[in-house]
């Protein structure tokens, strides 16, 4: 059923975009030198669209996602979430960290319900129960984030994440510190999470297997400046199978923009 | 190991103290004046008890120690706080009080004195002085250590000055605050004492000085005891607080090897 709602989202006309990002240039100012960030990103995201962004560690994308989420200022370039020029962030764009980032001295369900304390506290306590079952953590709604493991701790963060019912989750490398069985568990989840809620979301990656499974498009991007090199429109059945032929010829095209310049390209017949 | 258990361990150099001292004054040839034996310390106990000046005189120093510790408390936990959260408060505020840390307490009790007098108000002040600047540099200390991270996720959730400071700096502050809460008391007790010692009619450090010039050492060691006893009762009132305020910081300790109380 994932693959049908995949092939829908194509269908869909451009003012159905809810990210948008135009000529968008950032700089950084080290040792008072400006350093090229991110250099003229234009990204469209639709509403529904599951986005993930790769690259190598300093090419910027967090900061694109930072930029997007409001936490980062920007000078240069249009950013808007829901047709709106981004200024800082709001209650419709939810964030999930690599460092999960729940609060040590907040019970899970406090650190769920910690974007939601303007609600009354019956529907508060109603969307955290909702959120916990969501990411089945019922059973630690009274645990502190030090009695979790790491994946459960990163569950909580994505249900605090979607605790407010954003349109839009930005996920800034949320599994990047799991083992890598919990890391598999935890991408089917996160997929089967955005098809019952429907939440568009961006996450940004290093792990190119993350980036094709969970992709419907895949950005790929450089590093110094952080540019984007191309975008890759992802089969929606082919790509959520990891030993398929269509699979690792994804994988390769992204391998080979990382190392179009040095002699590790790479063999295809072994991912097969 | 189970808490009953540990509290006899804790017992256990108190007991070995207490058997040296025996051996030292039944064998030893020290004089009775500079060094009593365990039964004259017990005896000089009951007497200042029957007499009622123990009690009086500790509950005077206590509530000196008090009224002192709680006001540093609350002008250390401030400052520390406005100066953990302003960059520029504590660049500004920060040389002043290190240069005014190293400042001996009893090195102010002279100048308080004049501006004070000898009653009650100087002592609480000189208490305040010698508390103060372990509360508030375990503050600032535990407030601007606060994970940017965290920060973030306030910023995120768009809450204001006031709530990250409650919901977010305070808390992670907490445990160092404890720190600086339990350096402070046993200053304070430090500065009570010391400031009875120069000037006072009353106190138990007042007490001690004058059974000093009685050449009662029975009477200084009552003292000395009893002030580590409502010392140690004091710092485990804190901790007892303080857990109930930080239920988060056990679990954090019993999760690695649940060794710690």
């Amino acid at each position: 059923m994932g693959n049908i709602t995949k092939l829908s989202k194509k269908v869909q006309s451009s003012k159905d975009c809810i990210i948008h990002v135009e000529h968008l240039n950032k700089q950084f100012i080290v040792d008072k030198q400006p350093i090229d960030v991110l250099k003229d990103i234009n990204l469209q995201v639709k509403k529904g669209e599951f986005v993930t962004i790769v690259g190598h560690s300093g090419c910027g994308k967090s900061t694109l996602l930072k930029i997007i989420c409001g936490l980062v200022d920007y000078e240069d370039g249009i950013v808007e979430r829901n047709g709106h020029a981004v200024v800082g962030p709001g209650p419709k764009c939810g964030m999930v960290f690599q460092d999960h980032r729940l609060l040590p001295w907040l019970k899970i369900k406090d650190n769920v319900g910690f974007g939601l304390r303007d609600l009354p506290e019956e529907e508060r306590e109603e969307q955290v129960r909702r959120h916990l079952e969501l990411v089945g953590l019922e059973d630690f709604a009274n645990s502190y984030p030090s009695q979790l493991s790491g994946g459960m701790s990163q569950r909580a963060a994505i249900a605090r994440g979607l605790a407010g019912n954003p349109t839009i989750l930005l996920l800034d490398e949320p599994f990047g510190a799991l083992d890598a069985l919990t890391r598999i568990k935890l991408q089917k989840e996160i997929l089967q999470i955005q098809e019952k809620k429907g939440t568009t979301m961006v996450m940004v990656t290093h792990d190119i297997d993350e980036a094709i499974y969970l992709g419907d498009r895949i950005v790929v991007m450089s590093a110094r400046p952080g540019e984007i090199k191309e975008i890759i429109e992802t089969d929606p059945v082919e790509s959520r199978n990891r030993s398929s032929v269509t699979f690792a010829r994804y994988k390769k095209k992204i391998y080979d923009y990382f190392f179009e310049d040095s002699n590790e390209k790479y063999e295809m017949g072994y991912a097969i | 190991m189970n808490k009953v258990g540990k509290v006899w361990t804790g017992l256990i150099l108190p007991v070995a103290i207490i058997i040296l001292w025996y051996l030292a004054t039944t064998f030893g040839t020290m004089p009775a004046s500079i060094l009593p034996d365990l039964r004259m310390v017990g005896r000089a106990f009951a007497e200042m008890i029957a007499a009622g000046q123990l009690q009086k005189d500790l509950l005077i120093s206590l509530g000196r120690v008090i009224k002192g510790f709680l006001a540093s408390a609350v002008v250390g936990i401030f400052l520390g706080s406005l100066m953990g959260m302003s960059q520029k408060l504590k660049e500004m505020i920060l040389p002043t009080v290190t240069a005014i840390r190293q400042i001996p307490m009893v090195a102010w009790i002279p100048l308080i004195i004049l501006w004070a007098g000898i009653g009650e108000k100087s002592k609480v002040i000189i208490i305040m002085i010698a508390a103060v600047f372990p509360i508030l540099v375990n503050t600032l200390s535990g407030i601007s250590s606060t994970q940017e991270g965290y920060v973030e996720v306030a910023r995120l959730y768009k809450l204001n000055r006031w709530e990250t400071f409650t919901k977010v700096y305070l808390p992670h502050a907490l445990p160092q605050i404890l720190v600086g809460l339990k350096l402070g008391l046993g200053v304070s007790w430090m500065a009570v004492v010391a400031s009875e010692l120069i000037a006072a009619s009353t106190g138990i450090g007042y007490r001690m000085n004058e059974a000093r010039s009685l050449m009662k050492s029975d009477k200084v060691i009552v003292c000395m005891i009893v002030i580590g006893l409502i010392g140690i009762m004091m710092d485990k009132l804190i901790s007892i607080v303080f857990d109930r305020l930080t239920p988060w910081i056990q679990l954090q300790k019993t999760g690695g090897s649940g060794s710690q109380s």
